[in-house]
């Protein structure tokens, strides 16, 4: 196993002030997510909390929550370990450490900062996964153009005969966002309702399958067999998985308006695929977990311990969307709490933590970097134990709701029973952020001198 | 065989294009299609798009994230049916840009919102909705107003003006428009009983007239004080400065049982007291005693020949000869004409209602025409009507 203090790896292709600049771009912005997700919550528990500013209203802070997690935290989490992963995979350079910097600059200074401020200020759209206002669109189009532009010469430069898994995750997912993107951003701005739902359906699932997934899910194949220094246990699965995955995850849209008016037979193909995607999972994680093997149940080590939790949550996680693609349980538990602990298990358990140890691996390997394995650890329960509360609470919470609206109680039933529900979710802010500030200090302090000699 | 590889890696990434080609066509370009087919077909003739002020107040709705706790699509299964009204088609979101869906519902769906509820309640609940919805949890949108409910800027005016056009454009359709949709859609038994064969607006809220069942008297009053205190003491016993006319002072009144039964069932129409229909029979009739319950002891008034003699040449027109809310003119008034034998106000109240007239309904003021004696007078008359 790899010892975080002793000086593996330098990696002179790695641009590490770039990882370093990303990686802590990615916590900062984390914080200010979870901070307009804990407000939003709070929300919920005690609307009149903040008062009547439209700055700190419900609607406003919802949209900036889900956008900061997935450019704040998530798109530069990933950035960083790109600048780690890809010379490592490809033996190249990416194309330019000066690229780099403008990339960098265009995501936080013309994205995120920019698109949080718009959004607060009323400029917004209200599409799922695309609440930055079209003129931020722009911006983000432009840096994943330069991201491709990073990234995805050296893949070529020498062919692809030997590309790993990693990289064909890292391609894919460069290309289609940058496919995926405009559709479900522009497409509902100039096709009528119901006809740009389909589309919307198609992009929320998108954003989560063909970005998400697939950086997480390079960072898995990756971190597993560097940190466990053994290879992959199957070639051939981590391909038919990436494969399946490609073909699977865009055709899963619809399952996000079952029963409504789109065509059922769309309606069903999408729950097809949203049944069949669980067994690819069931691949994917299999193998990934099988190559984890020999470092026990329990990683000692914390990049590998994240990104092995991050991947048994992902399993459970898209087994759970198989199963409430199905109609006889989409009906009860759509648009319930139910889908919210969904959504959360999938962000701040199968991609937060994937993406922690991602950040966290790639940290251990910058020449004389701070690191403090035991913050780590801290991290790492204070996180599983925040994510775990607030999912079954959720859940519980949306089964409560589900079961309200089949009865013939008044609407505000359900809002009354969800209360202490949403109290307990919004209390679930402290561990959650005391874990994500621990991580912060796993990463910016050193160990106490007598530990580390 | 490094050709070889290089062919079938060519191979591959055209696969995965086609991939995601195959999704946006098989999801979206083709569903996209058969909608776009539907729309035309059945929508009808001349729908009305948004005005210049209902699209400004949809810009409002959509920038606060309204859509993501309120969907504006009633799902085709008995359960959002039941609730909301016919299921949501296609050509209902055919001015939708970009559409409204939503994914998640904290408050109710908002597809038929538009006659639901009265501008009063509506502006009131923006600005602060705790005041007529005492456990809500929605946000106050007391920004869009000048310090006061019914003070709104034209912002609120806006949103509200959007509000009303949720489920317009089906309600004007009405049966001839559902006829038609109905014979032009290509679909299932399934999705033509939950597109048509349901109430356009099952919103149990909705204000109408009709036969109200029998509430039966309960001695227990500790079930109805708690129901009225989650439902009813928002605006009975708050300020509720912004609705017109003012909740009705319960403790000033009495009702007759069918008096409660009619109001809490129908609710009252031009108004902003909503039917209660979604609460069971055994809550109204609790919450029925419990406001029997409020009303203090009255006394009984006598009539008297010039009470009768002015009530006959001012207000039978209105109020009936027999004091029932039956007149000639009644039927014209959206606000019906109170009815003095199922309600009795108290004899202070009855006279200051006569004197300054009820702000915001058709009653007037007559303190400019009749003195104070015989204000005094009509006072008492009216009040002999009641029969409990």
């Amino acid at each position: 196993m790899i010892q975080p203090e002793a000086e593996v790896n330098p990696a002179p292709l790695v641009a590490t002030r770039l990882v370093q600049a990303h990686g802590i771009a990615a916590i900062l912005t984390l914080f200010v997510s979870i901070l307009f997700g804990f407000v939003a919550a709070l929300e919920l528990a005690a609307p009149d909390v903040a008062g009547g500013s439209p700055l700190l209203s419900w609607g406003r802070l919802r949209y900036d929550h889900t956008q900061g997690i997935l450019f704040g935290w998530l798109g530069n989490a990933f950035l960083a370990f790109l600048y780690h992963a890809v010379p490592l995979i490809s033996g190249r350079r990416v194309t330019s450490e000066r690229l780099g910097y403008w990339i960098f600059g265009l995501w936080n200074f013309a994205v995120v900062l920019p698109g949080w401020a718009l959004v607060l200020a009323g400029f917004s759209q209200p599409l799922e996964w695309a609440e930055f206002p079209l003129v931020i669109d722009a911006f983000v189009i432009l840096a994943l153009i330069l991201a491709a532009v990073q990234f995805l010469p050296p893949f070529f430069a020498d062919g692809l005969e030997d590309l790993y898994v990693s990289g064909w995750y890292i391609i894919g997912a460069l290309v289609f966002t940058l496919f995926a993107y405009p559709m479900g951003n522009l497409v509902p701005e100039l096709v009528p309702g119901a006809i740009g739902a389909a589309f919307s359906g198609l992009w929320i699932h998108d954003a989560v399958g063909l970005f998400v997934t697939p950086l997480a899910l390079a960072i898995a194949y990756f971190v597993i067999p560097a940190a466990t220094g053994r290879p992959i246990y199957s070639h051939f699965l981590s391909m038919l998985g990436f494969w399946l995955l490609f073909f699977l995850y865009p055709l899963n849209g619809t399952h996000h308006y079952v029963f409504s008016v789109i065509p059922m037979s769309a309606q069903i193909g999408a729950i097809t695929a949203s049944t069949l995607l669980g067994f690819d999972v069931i691949l994917v994680v299999a193998n990934l977990l099988l190559s984890a093997r020999g470092s026990g149940w329990f990683p000692r080590d914390p990049g590998l311990r994240f990104v092995t939790t991050g991947t048994v949550l992902y399993l459970v996680v898209s087994i759970q969307g198989s199963l409430q693609a199905q109609m006889a349980i989409n009906r009860s538990v759509h648009f319930s709490d139910w889908v919210i602990g969904h959504s959360h298990l999938a962000m701040l358990g199968f991609a937060t933590f994937t993406v922690a140890g991602g950040l966290i691996h790639a940290w251990q390997r910058i020449p004389g970097v701070r690191y403090n394995a035991p913050m780590l650890d801290l991290a790492y329960w204070l996180l599983l134990g925040g994510l775990l509360v607030m999912f079954v609470d959720l859940t519980i919470a949306g089964l409560v709701e589900a079961h309200l609206w089949n009865s013939a109680a008044p609407w505000i039933d359900s809002v009354r029973a969800a209360r202490p529900y949403w109290l307990v979710r919004a209390l679930t802010f402290l561990p959650i952020s005391l874990g994500f500030m621990a991580l912060f200090g796993g990463l910016t302090t050193d160990l106490p001198t007598e530990e580390a000699a | 065989m490094k050709r070889f590889l290089r062919m079938s890696y060519l191979a591959a990434s055209i696969g995965g294009v086609m991939f995601f080609a195959m999704s946006v066509v098989l999801l979206g370009v083709w569903p996209g299609r058969t909608l776009d087919h539907d729309i035309h077909a059945m929508s009808p003739p001349h729908p009305m798009d948004l005005t210049a002020s209902e699209q400004h107040g949809r810009t409002i709705y959509s920038r606060e994230g309204c859509a993501y706790c309120h969907t504006e699509q009633i799902r085709y299964i008995e359960s959002d049916t039941r609730r909301f009204g016919a299921a949501t088609l296609a050509w209902e979101t055919r001015f939708d840009y970009p559409h409204l869906w939503g994914t998640r519902r904290i408050g109710p769906d908002l597809s038929r919102e538009g006659a639901v509820r009265s501008n009063d309640w509506q502006l009131t609940h923006l600005y602060q909705p705790r005041e007529v919805v005492a456990d809500s949890v929605m946000p106050a949108y007391d920004w869009l107003f000048d310090g006061a409910p019914d003070r709104p800027k034209q912002d609120a005016l806006d949103v509200l003006a959007y509000l009303e056009t949720l489920g317009r454009n089906r309600a004007l359709a009405g049966a001839e428009g559902d006829a038609h949709a109905r014979a032009a859609c290509d679909c299932s038994e399934d999705e033509k009983r939950f597109g048509f064969s349901k109430p356009l607006n099952a919103s149990p809220a909705m204000a109408q007239r009709g036969p109200v069942p029998a509430l039966t008297i309960s001695n227990d009053l500790a079930p109805g004080r708690a129901v009225y205190a989650s439902n009813c003491a928002s605006c009975h016993e708050g300020s509720a400065p912004g609705l017109r006319p003012k909740p009705a002072n319960l403790a000033a009144h009495q009702y007759t049982m069918a008096a409660l039964s009619d109001a809490l069932w129908n609710g009252r129409a031009g108004t902003s007291m909503p039917a209660w229909r979604d609460l069971s029979l055994a809550d109204l009739s609790a919450v029925a005693a419990a406001v029997r319950e409020k009303s203090q002891p009255q006394t009984d008034s006598i009539a008297d020949q010039l009470g009768e003699r002015i009530y006959k040449s001012n207000c039978a027109q209105c109020h009936g000869e027999r004091g029932a809310g039956d007149g000639s003119a009644a039927s014209q008034f959206t606000i019906a004409p109170v009815n003095f034998v199922q309600q009795r106000a108290s004899l202070e109240y009855a006279q200051n209602a006569i004197k300054n007239g009820i702000d915001g309904s058709p009653m007037a003021a007559w303190k400019t025409r009749l003195t104070d004696e015989e204000i005094a007078a009509v006072a008492r008359y009216v009040r002999a009507f009641y029969q409990p």
